[in-house]
């Protein structure tokens, strides 16, 4: 066991040490190996009540974080905010109350507005997971690329990974390179220059191309999704000429192949417009990985996180 | 009844020195007698303090009427006196927003049923600030309008600002701008760049404000209208204003304490008392704008006094409304940071914040001398004030400077 300081929430990647950030990669892997047995579930959080909090639309992520309470035995409250009722009605802070008299010991939270989870977290004693904030920060998602990325390239520090697509808008290049910093890994990004802010990491390098992708020579190509209702007009032409430039198409993806290139890609994924197809199929795609690694990692945080519910 | 203000020292607009002199007030709040060694009854004893004339913030939101909750003529003028502010102008963005001569008036009379201080009227540009068909300036100038301002709003059509300046040019009216390129800032909430990026919240581009500033200077000069710029925050912005007056061009312009004092890099935990309009900009610009206070270019402070509850001011970043309150804490923050530290002299704040404002909306300078009203305050060097709600008398408690220590104090306001 680790000597680690106690920590209640999980809010960003940036105030992770590298210390605790092994923790929940190495906790995750028992958790992962656990799926393989008939009976998926072990007992660590019988008792305690994790709530699901999304005031964005999100599938994946809020059955991700249901899946992985319910196998360490915590009862889940998937609590409905329709995005409707946010609209003006009730306040944060009203809405923190409500949380509190609940008395859940685990809140999940995704909320449009950057630093909402940071709010929440000061004003409660659970513990407070932030599942994506504005633009800001996703640091389970972070935590679980790192994870499948280390299971594919054990000896990591060094190698590269290029994100292509918005990273203005995303949250998961936000808190995906950070991490991937952190561990030593090398970041690129590859997208329209519309989308690729000046104000971003010094620690990303631009990329112009696909060509100078494959010069620079990743060991994975992270795709991000792309928000066709927000971008398209504004920040580039169109879909087609998006696919052209930036997507995975099939000549892309047979260079990959060539050199042995992982591909990853948070989901949930526009067919036809940052990958085809044919990419979908990629025998080197980890994106199916990187769903069942959410559940695992999502576990090891919850086990990691201590709430201040309780009185013993 | 007389008062005597003895072994004071007395800060001047024209002299970085301070005059020791003991200061006398007559009982018709005309001042008596500067001198030494004046005898007389009602002693306050002021060694150690220094009298500043009043100060004057062109730049207020008092909320009354139409939003009483956040602040109220009478809480706005008590904060006023509390931070040595003795006259202000009120910006028209209230409900209803201040468009007609018959409103100037019933504002007039509020103010004058409930504040001791000067609180001058400004009026909008356009009707009800929609920036489609302009406001009625000659019976605005009648009640005695100081600006036309459509307060944060800037107007967004060229066409339409130019006749608002031609139109105000014959009233002798200054045409008062946010400068702010509305398509460009968005839904925006801090500075764009690095903090943003980092924050994962929406930007607003320094351009936003930069050429709103051209095109506003490019309309004054092509109009002859006389125009006040507020709150500029970026270092070209003052680069523009200063080839402007270079070539003649009738344009004055303000800052605010907090972007003299602070910079994106300050905002931290998310923390709304950050979010101001402009946005807090670049280190450099805010070293760019002490420069610009120094050589002349920056023309006035102004806090942009703009009180929230606390309530509102804790929604989250991006949802949570622009500006705080800013009468009580601007002599203090800027003694504490720059007098103290012989940065710049009480002279300077002087003819900042007290003699350039009053000469824009073309009121008479206040100066500590015989014959004139008295209009200054007591100021305690070695004092210190803790920024709070037992300091604070505005209805709104959030400041960046909330909780802090700031040196020096206010004693009191004294006006005849």
């Amino acid at each position: 066991m680790s000597d680690l300081q106690p920590r209640k929430d999980l809010l960003d990647i940036e105030s992770l040490s590298l210390e605790e950030i092994e923790y929940v990669l190495n906790n995750a892997v028992p958790f992962k190996q656990l799926f393989q047995r008939s009976v998926k579930k072990v007992p660590t959080l019988r008792g305690k009540t994790v709530l699901n909090l999304f005031y964005e639309p999100s599938t994946r992520t809020s059955s991700s974080f249901e899946v992985a309470a319910s196998r360490l035995s915590a009862d889940v409250t998937n609590f409905a905010v329709g995005s409707s009722s946010v609209v003006k009605g009730e306040s944060l802070l009203d809405t923190i109350e409500t949380l509190q008299a609940m008395r859940s010991d685990y809140i999940v939270i995704r909320h449009k507005g950057a630093g909402v989870p940071g709010i929440v977290a000061k004003h409660t004693n659970a513990s407070v997971l932030n599942a994506g904030d504005g633009y800001h920060a996703h640091p389970t998602q972070a935590l679980l690329d790192a994870m499948t990325f280390r299971e594919v390239c054990p000896d990591y520090a060094g190698k590269k990974v290029v994100i292509v697509g918005d990273i203005l808008h995303s949250r998961v290049a936000r808190s995906t390179s950070t991490l991937f910093h952190k561990l030593g890994i090398e970041v690129g990004v590859l997208g329209p220059g519309s989308l690729i802010p000046e104000g971003r990491h010094d620690f990303m390098q631009r990329l112009a191309s696909w060509d100078d992708v494959f010069d620079w020579g990743p060991d994975a190509v992270y795709l991000l999704r792309v928000q066709l209702e927000r971008q398209e007009g504004q920040f580039f032409p169109g879909i087609a000429e998006y696919h052209k430039m930036y997507g995975l198409n099939s000549g892309r993806l047979s260079q990959m192949r060539e050199r042995g290139t992982w591909l990853m890609h948070p989901g949930p994924v526009n067919r036809g417009v940052e990958v085809t197809d044919e990419a979908m199929g990629y025998e080197k795609s980890l994106i199916s990985t990187q769903v069942e690694n959410g559940i695992a990692v999502r576990m090891a945080v919850l086990h990691w996180l201590k709430p201040e519910t309780q009185q013993d | 009844m007389e008062r005597l203000f003895k072994n004071a020292s007395i800060a001047r607009a024209d002299s970085p020195e301070l005059e020791k002199a003991d200061v006398l007030v007559g009982d018709d709040g005309v001042i008596k007698e500067v001198g030494k060694d004046i005898a007389g009854d009602a002693v306050s004893d002021c060694a150690g303090c220094v009298l500043v004339p009043g100060m004057f913030d062109l730049h207020v939101h008092a909320r009354e009427p139409g939003a009483e909750h956040k602040e109220t003529l009478a809480t706005c003028a008590d904060a006023a006196l509390n931070g040595g502010i003795t006259g202000l102008v009120l910006m028209p963005d209230t409900s209803p927003p201040i468009d007609t001569g018959n409103l100037v008036k019933s504002l007039q009379d509020l103010v004058f049923e409930a504040s001791p201080i000067p609180m001058l009227v400004a009026g909008c540009l356009t009707k009800r600030r929609e920036g489609e068909k302009l406001a009625g300036f000659s019976g605005m100038a009648n009640r005695g309008v100081v600006m036309l301002t459509d307060s944060d709003r800037t107007v967004p059509c060229p066409d339409l600002l130019r006749r608002c300046m031609e139109y105000a040019r014959d009233f002798h009216l200054v045409v008062t701008s946010h400068c702010d390129t509305p398509a460009l800032t968005k839904a925006g909430a801090v500075n764009e760049g690095r903090v943003s990026y980092q924050l994962g919240l929406p930007g607003i581009p320094a351009i936003s404000q930069e050429i709103a500033i051209d095109r506003d200077i490019r309309v004054a000069q092509h109009t002859g209208a006389k125009l006040h710029l507020q709150q500029i925050s970026t270092a070209h912005a003052l680069r523009a204003i200063s080839d402007a007056k270079a070539t003649g061009t009738n344009v004055t312009c303000e800052v605010s304490p907090f972007h003299l004092l602070l910079s994106e890099d300050d905002i931290e935990d998310y923390n709304t008392a950050y979010k101001l309009d402009p946005p807090l900009r670049l280190p450099t610009d805010r070293d760019a704008l002490l420069k610009g206070l120094l050589d002349d270019t920056v023309d006035a402070i102004a806090t942009n006094h703009a009180p929230h509850t606390e309530f509102e001011k804790a929604a989250d970043f991006a949802s949570a409304p622009f500006g705080v309150a800013g009468l009580e804490t601007a002599v203090l923050s800027l003694y504490d940071r720059f007098i103290k530290n012989g940065v710049f002299g009480w002279d300077l704040l002087i003819r900042k914040y007290s003699v350039a404002p009053r000469e824009i909306v073309g009121q008479r300078p206040v100066a500590i001398q015989e014959g004139e009203k008295a209009n200054f305050f007591v100021f305690d060097p070695e004092g210190e004030t803790k920024v709070d709600a037992g300091y604070l008398k505005t209805k709104s408690h959030v400041s960046p400077f909330l909780g802090k220590a700031l040196a020096g104090a206010i004693r009191e306001t004294v006006l005849g």
